[in-house]
């Protein structure tokens, strides 16, 4: 796998590359748009939502779109990180333990690989959530093709994974924004500060500055 | 939209089942005033037909089959819309006036203004709405144009028994009772708008004993949804929160002290 290009002279690093930029803003834009086109099908309170796509029929129309590019978009982005993402080492368990020093205005520091557990914790839910969504949305786009019992099942379902689904994305965005300074770098144009790699993912910065040398 | 019921105005059917004799009377003027198409059925080796209610047919006769001693016997039941004062339909249609109440208490429906998601299909206790080939809803309202002219439903007009009464539902219930008559319906679901004499338990008649609204249903309108909102407002406000009191995790700028410029 090609890790960053580290120009010697330079005080940056690459964290993504742009094919990984590129599908994780597909992930988002699909993202955002089966929320807004599943707010008013969620409650009669948002129905307001509706007349973004020209009424409620649109809406689910633009759903059912949208929610084919998510699930095959999420899934991919899954298994292009499913290395780095679901194994856990010892460096790990200590952050874990010590929540990775969010809870504390106290330095901490860790040797923390590509990513966190946090963010591999996060990326397993959304995969997993990616699939359970994507298989109650076919009951629930088929409803009379299926037993009712599975309906109404898919039917909750969804919702309950939608609502953890929007929490985690809300922790993420902050997370990557103004919880982290110097993070979102890495999704814009691909790069961090090398002083950043040092402090978030030392491990990664080992591996990825020795491996291009 | 009067989304609650007024108890002492509300219209409904009585239906005593010991006086229905199966002639489905109400099955053809149902398709005859509102103007539905014949279903192509099969012989199933019974006289019940058709075997469901679809989409153009909101009203039917099931025939229960009885063998006492090799003779057969049947029970006959009106199988349809109960209007039911909390409606399964109504609380999960997202679009607002596709399924509404009226000030009779009868859960009628808009077509322009469904959209075809189908969750009152998934809702509904009875298993009654269906949809046809234009994909909107459709089921019993009552014959809605007829009793807003002062008519009764087709399908009481139609019936030579008065095995279905329509009327103020409250009277229909008073005088099924001075005749003794166990009730079907009276109070389950705040209430259905069609309450049935029947002529043995409910579970006969593949009715539920103790109707309600789906627990899946229930626990996804009623409790995932208010949580889920809270859990959104929640997740920001920790977020802000964690902001104003632990702060970000600055990095120290230029800590080599180089600042050698990027690109």
């Amino acid at each position: 796998m090609k890790k960053g290009k580290v120009a010697a002279m330079s005080n940056y690093i690459e964290r993504f590359s742009t094919s990984e930029r590129v599908l994780h803003w597909i992930v988002t834009a699909s993202f955002f748009t089966l929320l807004l086109s599943g707010l008013g099908l969620y409650s009669r309170l948002f129905t307001g939502y509706f007349t973004f796509f020209g009424g409620g029929q649109n809406a689910i129309l633009v759903h059912k779109i949208g929610g084919v590019i998510f699930f095959f978009s999420s899934l991919y982005m899954y298994f292009n990180h499913k290395k780095d993402v679901s194994t856990f080492d010892e460096d790990d368990k200590e952050w874990v333990t010590k929540q990775g020093g969010y809870l504390s205005r106290d330095e901490a520091h860790f040797n923390i690989g590509k990513y966190n557990p946090g963010q591999k914790l996060f990326a397993l839910y959304v995969a997993a959530a990616t699939v359970v969504l994507g298989i109650t949305g076919v009951f629930i786009w088929m409803p009379v093709l299926f037993p009712r019992w599975i309906v109404q099942l898919s039917l909750l379902t969804h919702g309950l994974i939608f609502v953890g689904s929007i929490m985690f994305v809300i922790v993420h965005v902050y997370l990557a924004t103004i919880g982290n300074p110097g993070t979102i770098g890495s999704m814009l144009y691909g790069d961090v500060k090398k002083n950043w790699a040092k402090k978030h993912h030392p491990k990664w910065y080992k591996e990825s500055t020795t491996e291009n040398h | 939209m009067a989304e609650t019921i007024n108890q002492a105005t509300r219209k409904g059917f009585l239906v005593d089942t010991s006086r229905c004799i199966g002639c489905r009377s109400c099955q053809v003027a149902c398709k005859q005033w509102n103007k539905l198409e014949a279903d192509k059925t099969s012989n199933k080796g019974t006289f019940e037909n058709p075997r469901d209610l679809t989409p153009a047919l909101y009203n039917r006769i099931k025939f229960i089959e009885k063998e006492t001693s090799g003779a057969i016997s049947w029970l006959f039941f009106n199988e349809r819309c109960m209007h039911c004062g909390d409606a399964g339909c109504m609380k999960v249609c997202p679009s607002p006036g596709a399924l509404y109440r009226t000030n009779d208490g009868i859960v009628a429906y808009n077509k322009d203004k469904c959209i075809s998601c189908k969750y009152c299909v998934s809702a509904c206790p009875f298993n009654i709405p269906r949809y046809g080939t234009d994909d909107k809803v459709c089921k019993c309202n009552l014959c809605l144009d007829r009793i807003s002219g002062g008519m009764v439903p087709a399908c009481a007009k139609a019936c030579p028994t008065e095995t279905l009464k329509y009327g103020k539902r409250s009277d229909l219930i008073a005088k099924a009772k001075g005749a003794k008559k166990a009730l079907y319906g009276e109070s389950d679901l705040n209430g259905l708008g069609v309450v049935y004499a029947l002529e043995g338990p409910p579970e006969q008649y593949g009715l539920p004993e103790n109707p309600s609204i789906p627990l899946s249903i229930f626990l996804w309108k009623d409790v995932i949804k208010p949580l889920g909102i809270l859990g959104f407002w929640g997740s920001i406000g920790a977020m802000l929160l964690h902001y104003v009191t632990i702060g970000p995790k600055n990095i120290e700028d230029d800590e080599e002290g180089k600042g050698g410029g990027h690109e």
